[in-house]
């Protein structure tokens, strides 16, 4: 099932974006061993890269030619960040990286435990009672199974070793 | 008599059978709700399951596969949401049908048909599978690099909206596969130095982050969907129905074990075939067709159930996956210490008929699961995705966590969660990234054997894609998959035409 928005603005910026990135994957994959041989470790990575430049350039081109649906009286940098990259994506962006980032210190229980409650609490709009119990109840689950069932070693923090 | 032991391995201890028990249950649960994948869910768990015994794994992802393909049906037909996208067919037909308070006869027909149609997927895996895997020890190294570029090719231009975005996916995949040392020669390709780069990257990482992140910031787009509720009472199909049905659902399991076992298809485009052939062979439908056909349920779901099997039968003796999932489940066989292919019936034949029997015992629970339990199932599918969302990304992070315990894998999958995301947006695709990522290196190394056997030579390189019959037919099909889908044809029959007139 798709569900991407369909109004894609600044495609062309992410156009040339992914055309500078195949670039430099060629010019990278060329400095492993070069035109040395032609089984040389760079060869297939060349190849690779290749097929990138020349699909990304025709991205390109597909892109720029086709015809802009509106009139451009919006902003198109306002536009992405309604339709791409709106206000729950860049939160629950922000979120994420701050809970992956804080795992290693706090430890998988206590970040995850914020994190659900956070994000819950953000997403859903419930009461706090009801926030905290569903993230009491999914935060047990999870330890349960994985932690007992499966057996996973969760990362332990820094801060509050041996604690959790 | 050994095959047979293998093949009811799981049929007879009580903890594999409870396990391809639970995989099918909880696969039926992941298909169905919305916003969860059985790439996803397979994904996530290798993680979890790398440190068991092989069969054990296997069980669990085989019922998980199998449930999980089903499952999208019932949320389609009581929701009108493909619960996966080898339901959308489905959703054409099944929710009309729910509307006129027919939900619990179209889940009845769906769940025998799936079983049905899985039922055949298996027969032509355990049939064809030995075949070909005899067939395919002929197979040299340049073979696999053809192979493996028609499967990232195929799955680039089927599911994609555009040929460019599919091949450009592929190659971002075979370049993710490249980082690391090369294993030929311990050269570091693309490490910049780094300890950390030159153990590659994760490919459970990119997988998790592809298919569970990226995904899960994709269904933030439709939070507020609200799911309407059906009435459900008749759940066994009539007898009358099946047997009206049964040589459609002949035909279309035929077409999904076919497109399930092309390198690079799988279960939605089956399904989409298959609802194709159904609507054009049915001459007086007893409804017309998108009002609630019965034969428009049948048919996408004989396929794709069909399709599983049919992506088991390149993944087991080409290594080949038939489609994105295969491709999880063949990271997984490489976690294990297996290496699927043509040697794996030789070598671990016990393995090949362990799966067969565990396929057609996950189908048996399908049947099981799939009519009973629906009244539980509208409540648990009603989860909101409020909640689903995030609980997707700490189950991402500790998956990933969990193959390793290394901190740096989770930061990998963020980074291929967030690229997923915005590739998504854009219109590409993330199934041949994965497949890129898992056949790159198995490419890269048939290439140089195939180089090196040709003593550096590119013309000699070239002559031996044309000069061997089994190799040939791969050229060819390879050159004429490119050409049907760039404009280099027309442009070759332009310069024709001109050479014609100038004469």
């Amino acid at each position: 099932m798709s569900n991407v928005p369909s109004e894609r603005p600044a495609e062309l910026v992410f156009a040339i974006i992914i055309s500078v990135f195949s670039v430099v994957a060629f010019w990278q994959a060329y400095e492993i061993s070069g035109f040395s041989s032609a089984h040389s470790a760079g060869v297939f990575p060349m190849l690779a890269a290749g097929t990138m430049v020349l699909s990304s350039f025709v991205i390109l081109c597909q892109t720029a030619r086709a015809p802009v649906p509106r009139h451009r009286t919006v902003n198109e940098l306002r536009l992405f960040f309604r339709r791409v990259l709106p206000l729950r994506q860049l939160v629950m962006l922000g979120l994420m990286v701050a809970y992956l980032f804080s795992m290693p210190w706090l430890g998988f229980i206590v970040s995850s435990g914020i994190f659900l409650l956070i994000s819950f609490s953000y997403l859903w709009g419930k009461s706090l009672l009801v926030t905290l119990s569903v993230t009491a109840i999914s935060l047990a689950s999870i330890y349960f199974i994985f932690r007992v069932v499966f057996q996973v070693v969760l990362p332990q923090g820094e801060w509050l070793r041996g604690l959790f | 008599m050994d095959v047979l032991a293998n093949f009811a391995m799981s049929w007879t201890d009580p903890w594999l059978l409870s396990l391809t028990a639970l995989g099918t249950l909880a696969g039926i649960y992941v298909g169905a709700i919305p916003g969860l994948s059985v790439t996803m869910a397979t994904s996530i768990l290798i993680s979890f399951t790398f440190k068991w015994p092989v069969n054990e794994a296997l069980a669990l992802i085989a019922g998980v596969f199998v449930g999980g393909v089903y499952g999208g049906s019932r949320t389609a037909i009581l929701l009108n949401i493909p619960g996966a996208p080898s339901a959308i067919a489905t959703a054409l037909e099944g929710y009309p049908m729910a509307k006129r308070g027919e939900a619990g006869e179209a889940i009845g027909l769906t769940t025998v048909m799936s079983v049905m149609g899985g039922f055949i997927g298996i027969l032509a895996l355990a049939l064809f599978a030995p075949v070909i895997s005899d067939f395919a020890i002929l197979f040299q190294s340049r073979d696999y690099l053809l192979l493996g570029l028609i499967g990232i090719l195929l799955v680039g231009t089927l599911s994609g909206e555009s040929f460019a975005k599919g091949v450009f996916s592929g190659a971002l995949g075979v370049l993710i596969g490249m980082v690391g040392l090369d294993p030929m020669t311990a050269e570091g390709r693309f490490t910049f130095g780094s300890i950390t780069l030159m153990g590659g990257i994760p490919y459970v990482a990119a997988m998790i982050g592809f298919f569970g992140v990226a995904e899960a910031l994709v269904q933030l787009h439709q939070l507020d969907l609200k799911a309407v509720k059906q009435k459900i009472d008749r759940i066994i199909p009539r007898f009358r129905d099946i047997k009206k049905y049964f040589w459609l659902a002949i035909r279309t399991s035929g077409i999904g074990t076919i497109i399930g076992a092309l390198p690079g298809t799988g279960g939605d485009i089956a399904a989409l075939l298959a609802y194709d052939h159904a609507k054009r062979s049915t001459k007086k439908p007893e409804v017309p067709f998108g009002k609630g056909a019965k034969e428009g349920l049948v048919a996408p779901e004989t396929a794709n159930n069909a399709a599983v099997g049919g992506a088991f039968v390149p993944m087991l003796t080409l290594g080949i996956p038939g489609d994105a999932v295969t491709a999880v489940i063949i990271g997984a066989l490489f976690i294990h210490g297996l290496k699927p292919g043509p040697l794996m019936l030789v070598e671990t034949p016990h393995l090949f008929w362990f799966t067969v029997g565990n396929l057609t015992l996950a189908n048996i629970f399908l049947l099981i699961f799939g009519l009973t339990g629906i009244k539980i199932f509208t409540k648990i599918v009603e989860c909101p995705k409020a909640i689903l969302i995030p609980l997707i990304i700490v189950l991402s992070a500790v998956g990933t966590y969990a193959i390793q315990n290394n901190p740096v894998h989770i930061y990998w999958m963020l980074l291929f969660g967030v690229m997923g995301y915005f590739l998504k947006v854009y219109g590409f695709q993330v199934g041949p990234i994965i497949l890129g990522v898992i056949l790159g290196p198995m490419m890269d190394t048939n290439y140089r054997r195939t180089i090196i056997a040709a003593r550096d030579d590119i013309g000699n390189f070239l002559w031996n894609l044309v000069s061997h019959p089994i190799t040939l037919v791969l050229t060819i099909s390879l050159i004429l998959m490119i050409l049907s889908q760039t404009p280099l044809k027309r442009w070759i029959m332009n310069y024709l035409a001109k050479r014609k007139e100038a004469r």
